[in-house]
């Protein structure tokens, strides 16, 4: 059994849990450091605006890049992502893990809206999620 | 390099606990409604637009996609994802 251990940090009005990685875009060939909320109620895992800046990806950069463009909504309202499916996310342990990510091309609407990793990550890898609000513990458990 | 990678999630991790424990610090030494910057458990730059930011960062040599950035909410506002 394999363990990923996550932080819980009280964020924008609730507890969340939340997990960093380094994430890795085949295409740019370098590992940025993300900091995600983990959403089970997200069938997705998203990339937001601000960390998409910080990664320093154009919006030119990101349609030239290999992948399809989705409607999704988030927070209530309509964006269109693009699923860069040659990306790789790598936790502190060590464990690495091939995946799709969505990145926002339309992001006016809200800036605001932080990378999430969701329930596709849970799906893909076979992680469970453990969370005791009241411990402020929490972490994934994937089987070998 | 894999030592190298590494070290700049732990650097981030530390500079995100820094964040998230002292949130409220920041709130009221009027970081709130502005995106801040972290590095080595200290704010380094903050500001409400976050192009303006990064590019701050850019002047002072750094790297934006290694520091940890975020936004500080103010107290009472709450986020539905």
């Amino acid at each position: 059994m394999k363990k990923i251990p996550l932080e819980v940090y009280p964020f924008a009005g609730d507890l969340r849990v939340m997990a960093s990685f380094l994430l890795r875009i085949e295409e740019f060939s370098k590992s940025i450091p993300i900091q995600a909320i983990v959403d089970t109620g997200s069938p997705i895992t998203l990339i937001g605006p601000l960390d998409s800046k910080r990664m320093r990806i154009s919006k030119i950069q990101l349609r030239k890049l290999e992948g399809r463009n989705k409607p999704v909504n988030i927070g209530g309202g309509k964006v269109i992502t693009k699923i860069i499916e040659k990306t790789k996310l790598r936790f502190g342990g060590g464990l690495e893990f091939d995946m799709p990510v969505e990145f926002p091309i339309e992001d006016e609407k809200n800036p605001l809206q932080p990378s999430l990793l969701g329930v596709d990550f849970m799906l893909k890898t076979g992680a469970k999620l453990f969370f005791d609000p009241t411990k402020r513990e929490a972490y994934f458990e994937i089987e070998d | 390099m894999e030592q190298q990678e590494l070290s700049v999630l732990k650097d981030f991790e530390r500079d995100s606990k820094w964040f998230h424990e002292n949130i409220n610090k920041l709130r009221r030494g009027g970081f709130a409604g502005k995106f801040v910057a972290i590095k080595d458990s200290k704010p380094i730059i903050s500001g409400e637009n976050i192009d303006v930011i990064i590019k701050k960062i850019e002047a002072k040599g750094e790297n934006p996609s290694y520091i940890f950035i975020e936004f500080v909410h103010p107290e009472g506002f709450t986020l539905i994802l």
